[in-house]
């Protein structure tokens, strides 16, 4: 049986880990909270850029000679893996993994090649632990990605398909729901459904767009093939902000239940410890006792 | 009198760098700058990276400016929109910071030519143009 030290320092080390899982578990609550405003500031954004592309693709006479709408045999399909740079976040990682694992199975049974990318240290580490070759890899903003990461992943993505090297590029990566929940997602980015450019307007809308005559300045053809890539950017940047929330979601919830067994596993080591003292006293008293009966006689 | 205000909005993914009335604008079009006063015709023109001033009051010379990214531009009906990718007010430039952004960039980028990095090249071309576009602002500022 384990002695009173022994026991002391168990409680005293368990003491310190939990300390340590109380405090990731507040960082990543108030990261998760800047996380989420910062979903809510790109919408804004995002929704007039989508209100400027569908007006402009109604003003556009014809919308061949956009590569990056251009849908083609998707032969080779580019997964993109958004996992985290780092670990202590539950089963975050690992199943953004796991479904992309999947996917590739399922398109190489269809007989298509795929491409990898990744961002987050761990999923380019598990990539390459098991030796697949990386396209490439995004590392160190995945707790707080900037516009301009996703600017760097969209550029290449649209670059890729642009030399023919890609048909199809699907993002990887869990949709924030909650901070307890979060779904992995599937979403292709490229190529860009026309559906986004809201061709299919109600009348209303068509209405509004008809009155108001905007000057073009250049064409609107040339504005879309600006347009177009910067959509792309707000997919993905959205998607890493998504990511982002619910890697501090689950780091959060990780954390939270590491803490709570570390106390569960306090009591029942303190419990140990009163049983484990309270022997030894006994103990001692039998031997004081059987000492004074061996005088008496 | 005071001059007719409109409504303008200079936003980027991070959120809102600027939201009011004011009444003037000037935005670094594509093709050369563009000023905008209340009641212009309805526009959509492309940005280029470069200074976008507002003058909320002209007379008082109550003036801001910023340095933005490469963007998109739309008015209608007394309403202006700025849609740029990076917007920092020229106030805040940190000349010092701006010019240690660059030359990290350049030397990254060097490195990367010399294939002793596998840093993404677009990007760091990016970030030099950010900070050289910062340093060019407040220059004339």
């Amino acid at each position: 049986m384990a002695t009173l030290q022994d026991i002391k320092r168990r409680i005293r080390s368990v003491g310190n880990t939990r300390k340590i899982t109380k405090a990731m578990e507040l960082v990543a609550a108030a990261r998760l909270r800047r996380a989420e405003e910062r979903i809510v500031q790109l919408r804004d954004y995002a929704d007039r850029m989508q209100e400027l592309t569908a007006g402009t693709a109604r003003a556009a006479s014809s919308l061949r000679g956009l590569t990056l709408l251009q849908e083609r045999e998707p032969r080779r399909v580019a997964i993109v893996a958004l996992t985290g740079d780092r670990g202590l976040a539950g089963a975050f990682n690992g199943q953004i993994l796991r479904r992309a694992f999947a996917l590739e199975r399922s398109l190489r049974s269809e007989g298509r090649e795929v491409r990898w990318l990744v961002v987050g240290r761990k999923g380019r580490s598990t990539l390459r632990f098991r030796r697949y070759e990386v396209e490439q890899a995004w590392t160190g903003f995945t707790d707080r990605p900037g516009y301009r990461d996703a600017q760097a992943v969209a550029h290449r993505l649209a670059e890729l398909y642009g030399e023919d090297e890609i048909d199809r590029a699907v993002l990887v990566y869990n949709h924030y729901v909650s901070p307890l929940v979060q779904r992995v997602t599937e979403q292709q980015v490229l190529p860009i459904s026309e559906e986004v450019l809201g061709r299919e307007e109600d009348e209303e809308e068509h209405e509004r767009a008809l009155m108001g005559d905007f000057i073009y300045e250049p064409e609107p053809e040339q504005i879309l093939e600006r347009l177009l890539p910067v959509y792309l950017e707000t997919e993905v940047y959205r998607a890493l902000l998504e990511s982002a929330a619910s890697e501090h979601g689950a780091r959060m919830t990780a954390m939270r239940n590491a803490s709570k067994n570390a106390v569960e596993l306090i009591d029942s080591l303190t419990l140990d410890l009163n049983r484990a003292r309270q022997a030894e006293i006994t103990q001692e008293i039998l031997e004081v006792v059987a000492g004074a009966d061996a005088l008496t006689q | 009198m005071a001059e007719r205000t409109f409504s303008v909005s200079l936003v980027t993914p991070e959120g809102a760098a600027f939201e009011g009335e004011v009444e003037m604008l000037v935005v670094p079009g594509a093709d050369g700058e563009i000023g905008v006063l209340a009641r212009h015709a309805p526009l959509v023109a492309l940005l280029k990276a470069g200074s976008t001033r507002v003058y909320k009051d002209r007379s008082t010379e109550d003036v801001l400016e910023f340095a933005t990214g490469p963007g998109f531009f739309k008015v209608e009906q007394d309403r202006a929109l700025a849609l740029v990718d990076d917007a920092v007010d020229a106030r805040h430039v940190d000349d010092e910071r701006a010019r240690k952004q660059l030359e990290d960039a350049q030397a990254e980028l060097e490195r990367v030519e010399r294939g002793e990095s596998d840093a993404d090249r677009w990007q760091l071309e990016q970030r030099i143009r950010h900070a050289e576009n910062q340093l060019t602002v407040v220059g004339r500022a």
